[in-house]
């Protein structure tokens, strides 16, 4: 498929963790980035962007540097006042970085009003300009821009026609409904050719069906126009299936830059394990010790024991291995007992994770407080033995739905072990990637 | 029982007497007290234009043997003509120059922040608070020496000052109602600032610009109501011919309120919000 063929051309030099450490001269991405320039034209450059409200009081955006590629769909997540908003209004031209450069297609663009910087851009409340049609609306940029009538004409219908809205192309944005008015604020970005798509939560005002329906829609679109994006979103899901790379941002600052999947697998720190999935993951308190299998890592009511291949990087840590905390998604759990039958679902193929029946150090027994049947699977609120009356100790597990567990009864929970995380309770850093 | 039974039946007897004030005779007696008090002045107006002058001291309700008489010496015999001339020069000047200063002002109030932006502002609307009596004075003294006493100039100038800062408020607070995505995603489309305005910004609060026009307008018509006392002489009051010249100074007004209605509600009912 197109969009992994190109996933795969990143993984070479882009992958790029941004510590979040002030000092970051020496660490910024520039060095890998500049390598992979060899190969991807470099569409729109971050430089060390600050911005500062007020008199200093509230840093909204905080040393963001990085490389966008040529065609590349960019996902900027995170909760809200995290400065992903601020971040994209400071490269649309709608406010001036306090501190650092943005540079689109090399050019720096510092003073440029928006009109000069040849993008495109859809509003969360998509701005339609309710004193014009449909028509209007989508040939406003051509007709600001002095394109001959006929022209402007034409390319309105051919848009309207590509986003299924020809046939209102009369009506003004009142009478069109919340889906209708966002496939206008699109066609009005995309009949103009422009150098990037800037993309300010578009989809929040949607109802969840439509919200999933223009998701789609949106990653067609890119897929025909094939142009530079940069997408705000503080909806998970939309940065997971829209972005080529997912940026997490987190109090002004990138914490980690880096495609979906490794997002999702490998979460640089606590921060962005918990915000990336849904059910988020479960956070444990634990601690570690070394021991002739691996690594016996303790957490409330339960021992697991990490494959030797872990022992060996806790090994080189050299740390404090009282202190941690144990991360496991709601889906690395499975009901045992199904496991024992040779139902496996994805993440327990690799048979040689897992003893069946499953050995201790790779199992526990809780005790399940709430079934949630979901359809496809089903979500189980549990709480590990000997910890039933402690709220605290509650957690999810995503298992399959083939599952006996009753509410009150206990069930035995295997862990797919290749799949936890361990950070340092402090930092909050991901010790095993 | 006895307890919730009390709070029930006193529920009931509060929703009852809200239901007859709610009902359609209530609602309509009101109003209708509402529009005598408001018509009953025009009618005698009318009513009296249309007597003779003689025919007014009469004491009669209705005229004797109606005439137009009074509509004739009112706009023919004494000059009144001129001062309606006047009020339409005087008004349209005084309108133009405050809805051209006052629109484009309002806009910045409404969107950009410069130094002392909210101190400006208010200094703006303290002009306005002044007691118009307290400027008689020092008006006149610089009328006369600019040498623009007793000119349509003079009376523009003292118009301006005083409805500006009015339309600049209004117009403010349409421009606050239009969301700031609007003038940026113009921006962002290929608009200079000044051409997201007029592209954009100023179609939309077109209803709020006719508000504040129609206020100003009729605000500014000032010299009519001054005219009508042309008809006081020194020995006799030509009562049929006043009230002739006040219908008249009526007119333009009631042209604009009818033309411009539907705004003068989105004025009065604040906002812009649904448009």
């Amino acid at each position: 498929m197109y969009r992994s063929e190109r996933r795969e051309d990143y993984q070479v030099a882009v992958y790029e963790v941004i510590p979040m450490s002030e000092s970051s001269e020496d660490i910024h991405v520039d060095g890998t980035a500049r390598e992979a320039s060899d190969e991807r034209d470099v569409s729109l450059r971050l430089d060390g962007v600050k911005k500062v409200f007020g008199d200093g009081e509230v840093v909204a955006v905080n040393d963001f540097s990085m490389e966008i590629y040529e065609g590349e769909f960019i996902v900027l997540v995170g909760p809200s006042g995290c400065g992903k908003t601020t971040t994209l209004r400071t490269v649309a031209g709608l406010e001036e970085p306090t501190e650092g450069r943005i540079l689109i297609d090399g050019e720096n663009v510092a003073g440029q009003d928006p009109r000069e910087r040849d993008i495109a851009m859809v509003f969360q409340s998509y701005a339609l300009y309710p004193h014009k049609t449909v028509r209007e609306n989508i040939g406003f940029p051509l007709e600001i821009r002095k394109y001959p009538a006929d022209e402007v004409e034409e390319r309105v219908v051919e848009t309207a026609e590509m986003l299924g809205i020809g046939e209102l192309l009369d009506r003004r944005p009142a009478d069109l409904s919340g889906g209708q008015q966002q496939r206008v604020a699109l066609g009005r970005a995309v009949i103009r050719s422009p150098k990037l798509f800037l993309f300010d939560e578009p989809l929040s005002n949607l109802d969840a069906k439509l919200r999933i329906e223009m998701r789609t829609e949106l990653n067609k679109l890119h897929d025909r126009v094939g142009k530079t994006s940069v997408y705000v979103t503080h909806d998970q899901a939309e940065a997971m299936t829209l972005g080529d790379r997912v940026v997490v941002m987190n109090d002004g600052e990138i914490q980690q830059v880096a495609p979906p999947e490794e997002v999702y697998a490998r979460p640089v720190n606590q921060f962005v394990a918990g915000f990336i999935g849904e059910p988020p993951m479960n956070i444990f308190d634990a601690s570690a010790t070394m021991t002739e299998d691996g690594v016996r890592v303790t957490a409330g009511g339960f021992d697991l024991t990490l494959p030797p291949s872990v022992a060996e990087t806790v090994r080189s840590w050299g740390r404090d291995l009282d202190r941690l905390e144990l991360g496991i998604r709601p889906e690395s759990f499975e009901d045992a007992a199904l496991l024992e039958l040779g139902i496996r679902p994805e993440s327990f193929e690799d048979a040689a994770l897992l003893d069946v029946p499953p050995a201790d150090g790779r199992s526990f027994e809780a005790r399940v407080m709430v079934v949630e049947p979901m359809g496809a699977h089903t979500d189980l609120a549990v709480r590990a033995t000997g910890h039933e009356d402690d709220e605290s100790a509650e957690f999810t597990a995503r298992v399959s739905n083939d599952t006996d567990a009753v509410a009150g009864e206990t069930v035995r929970l295997a862990v797919a072990l290749d799949e936890v995380h361990l950070f340092d309770a402090v930092s909050g850093d991901n010790l095993l990637v | 029982m006895s307890r919730a039974r009390f709070g029930v039946d006193r529920y009931r007897r509060r929703q009852r007497v809200w239901n007859f004030v709610e009902s359609p005779y209530v609602v309509h007696a009101v109003l209708f007290l509402a529009v005598f008090f408001i018509i009953t002045p025009l009618v005698w107006d009318l009513v009296t234009s249309l007597k003779t002058r003689e025919g007014v001291l009469a004491l009669t309700y209705l005229p004797q043997d109606p005439t137009l008489a009074a509509y004739e010496r009112a706009l023919f015999d004494r000059g009144f003509w001129q001062a309606v001339v006047n009020s339409v020069i005087v008004a349209s000047a005084s309108t133009a120059v405050v809805m051209l200063l006052g629109t484009p002002a309002g806009y910045v109030f409404s969107r950009f922040r410069f130094p002392f932006d909210n101190a400006v502002f208010v200094f703006v609307l303290f002009t306005r608070l002044f007691p118009p009596i307290g400027l008689v004075t020092p008006y006149y003294r610089i009328m006369t020496s600019t040498g623009l006493q007793n000119t349509k100039v003079g009376i523009v100038i003292a118009n301006v000052y005083l409805w500006l800062p009015l339309v600049i408020y209004i117009m403010r607070n349409f421009f606050i109602t239009i969301p700031q995505a609007l003038d940026e995603a113009a921006r962002v489309d290929g608009c200079t600032k000044v051409q997201a305005f007029r592209h954009i910004v100023f179609p939309v609060v077109l209803p709020g610009f006719a508000f504040a026009f129609t206020v100003s307008t009729d605000l500014n018509s000032m010299t009519i109501p001054v005219a009508t006392f042309l008809f006081v002489g020194d020995t006799s009051i030509d009562w049929a011919a006043m009230t002739a010249a006040a219908v008249v100074a009526v007119i333009p007004s009631a042209l604009v309120v009818v033309f411009f209605q539907r705004y003068i509600v989105v004025g009065m009912t604040g906002g812009l919000k649904g448009e």
